[in-house]
């Protein structure tokens, strides 16, 4: 099992952000969390990122407890995240943002150039490689996020909501990548608040509500699940 | 494209003509002001590891270079000791209080960073004006004259350039080694934004940490420098928070973001600020202060116009003739 929560919870005084919740993730996966919004997805992300430390519960990778390890050392681990409220080093450049990550598993700034030059063609930034990472626009910010995590050379990637905002182009662009990735041979997590794009991308689907996961399953099975409608009832975001 | 060719030259020949100054003139006070340069210019680079690099702007570095001026005078005047020893003692001293300020980066950002640093100084201050058996308080210690390499006693003015060269050279090559490195990129990752270089497995804390040591060793030896120099130690100057303002001062109005930055704020503050105390000085002309009054304007000129630096200016001069850097269009 590279990923295995167990019974995790996080709270922010009065709030319970996240619940007792049970996770596993064989390597090679593709998993999508949905939930609306304040269902404590990001929470999760930030308690398997190591940003936070969870109350109760574990967090296991390949079978070591990872619970209070700090952020740097989980990624270091190959688990490594993006973030929904992108941040990019606005001043460096396209290319030494990714050079960044690559220098977590290089020592050398050359190799490291070369391989965040590799990323970024994968990651359809090429030609963008001298921009300042701030002048970019929000569609392509996400693509770098995307690229700097690669970078890192994870065996892990979780992707925090890198499909909001964009345009439909860019939409089918970034599935299409994440594909792509997880045909490579990456194991990937994804959030994502609307349901379309991760019902058609993910092989299984978690479903957090109130911090707590209501459902589990494949795309199909989660979407007729009676606690999942009552969850997103209400909402502009019809299931697909 | 000439114009780049200059930024691209430019340390060498603004080190250079430091290095020739004793060839072109024999004039003292010019050897004096080209000496200052040199040493404040490094300085101001010394401040810039942390300030610029890190992004930890300090009001303090007056404490650490007080540090060193301190040390060297008092292992002279109380223990006999030659200054390259005072200058270890000293930055050894302002290394562990370096470590103990960048732990304090970790807690207090921005503003709260900077008072923080402003009050270190200020104890150290407090410190070496009262305590009167150690330090003679605020009358100030002299550093012995004592010729010799290991006591730093140059009697000429002309060893002196080629020691603030040596010493500026050093802090150039820091400055440098921390725009080309891995160290160096991952600390830029820490400055502009921690999360993010957290989350791609760069340990932000101790980078920081690290960087507010090492500038305070640099800005220490710096201290030891100018005390062996000019021979007197005041502590209502070595460690008044004029300096350490003075310190961020050249550095941004010279650029952050490059290692010579420092070296050009340095060049124009300092030459000014010499050259207006020479044509200004005494009461009788009623002009003493007027070179406070040009520092400001400048600072605000540099501010508004310059906002990236005498060294950002330059670069981008150079850039203008070059071609434009390519923003392709939506291709997603």
């Amino acid at each position: 099992m590279l990923l295995e929560l167990t019974a995790v919870t996080k709270r922010f005084g009065g709030l319970l952000a996240v619940r007792e919740v049970n996770l596993q993730v064989q390597a090679g996966e593709l998993v999508g969390i949905i939930g609306p919004n304040g269902a404590g997805k990001t929470t999760l992300f930030n308690v398997i990122s190591g940003f936070l430390v969870p109350e109760a519960g574990e967090v296991r990778v390949d079978g070591r407890d990872i619970t209070g390890v700090p952020s740097h050392g989980i990624a270091r681990l190959g688990i490594c995240r993006t973030f929904q409220i992108v941040k990019p080093f606005g001043n460096l450049t396209v290319l030494e943002n990714v050079m960044i990550g690559a220098l977590t598993p290089l020592r050398s700034v050359v190799d490291a150039r070369d391989e965040a030059r590799r990323v970024l063609v994968r990651c359809g930034l090429g030609p963008w490689q001298d921009v300042p990472a701030k002048s970019l626009p929000i569609g392509l910010r996400k693509r770098l996020e995307v690229a700097r995590a690669l970078a890192t050379r994870p065996r892990l990637l979780l992707l925090d909501e890198v499909m909001a905002g964009l345009n439909a182009t860019e939409l089918k662009g970034m599935v299409g990548l994440i594909r792509d990735l997880h045909a490579g041979g990456l194991t990937v997590i994804v959030i994502e608040h609307i349901m379309a794009a991760i019902m058609r991308l993910c092989q299984r689907i978690v479903v957090l509500h109130h911090g707590e996961k209501i459902a589990e399953g494949p795309p199909d099975g989660v979407s007729r699940d009676p606690r999942v409608i009552d969850a997103y009832l209400g909402e502009e975001l019809a299931l697909t | 494209m000439v114009t780049r060719y200059v930024t691209q030259w430019l340390p060498g020949i603004f080190f250079g003509l430091a290095a020739a100054t004793p060839l072109v003139t024999r004039d003292a006070f010019f050897h004096d002001t080209v000496i200052l340069i040199l040493m404040w210019g490094a300085i101001a680079g010394a401040w810039n590891v942390a300030g610029g690099y890190a992004g930890q702007v300090s009001l303090g570095h007056a404490g650490f270079f007080g540090l060193g001026a301190y040390s060297v005078a008092l292992l002279a005047v109380r223990w006999d000791l030659p200054a390259w020893s005072g200058m270890a003692v000293g930055a050894a001293l302002s290394t562990i209080a370096g470590l103990i300020i960048g732990y304090l980066s970790n807690r207090l950002r921005g503003p709260y960073f900077a008072l923080a640093t402003i009050a270190f100084a200020q104890v150290l201050l407090i410190v070496a004006s009262r305590w009167r058996e150690l330090t003679k308080g605020s009358e100030g210690i002299p550093v012995p004259f004592r010729p010799g390499f290991a006591t730093l006693g140059f009697p000429s003015k002309v060893s002196w350039i080629y020691v603030a060269l040596g010493f500026a050279l050093a802090v150039w090559a820091v400055q440098t080694y921390l725009e080309h490195s891995r160290v160096g990129y991952q600390l830029a990752g820490v400055r502009e934004d921690e999360d993010a270089a957290q989350a791609l497995g760069i340990h932000s804390r101790r980078l920081k940490i690290l960087a507010v040591a090492a500038s305070a060793a640099l800005t220490s030896i710096g201290g030891s420098l100018w005390a062996a120099y000019i021979g007197f130690v005041d502590p209502f100057y070595v460690f008044s928070i004029d300096l350490s303002i003075e310190f961020a001062l050249k550095a941004i109005i010279g650029g952050t973001g490059a290692a010579l930055g420092p070296f050009l704020g340095s060049l124009l503050i300092t030459s000014l600020e010499t050259y207006l105390r020479a044509q200004f000085s005494g009461v009788r002309t009623g002009f003493t202060g007027i070179y406070l009054i040009i520092y400001g304007c400048a600072l605000i000129i540099v501010v508004r116009f310059f906002p990236r630096g005498l060294a950002g200016a330059l670069a981008v001069a150079g850039r203008s003739g070059a071609a434009p850097v390519p923003q392709p269009a939506d291709a997603a």
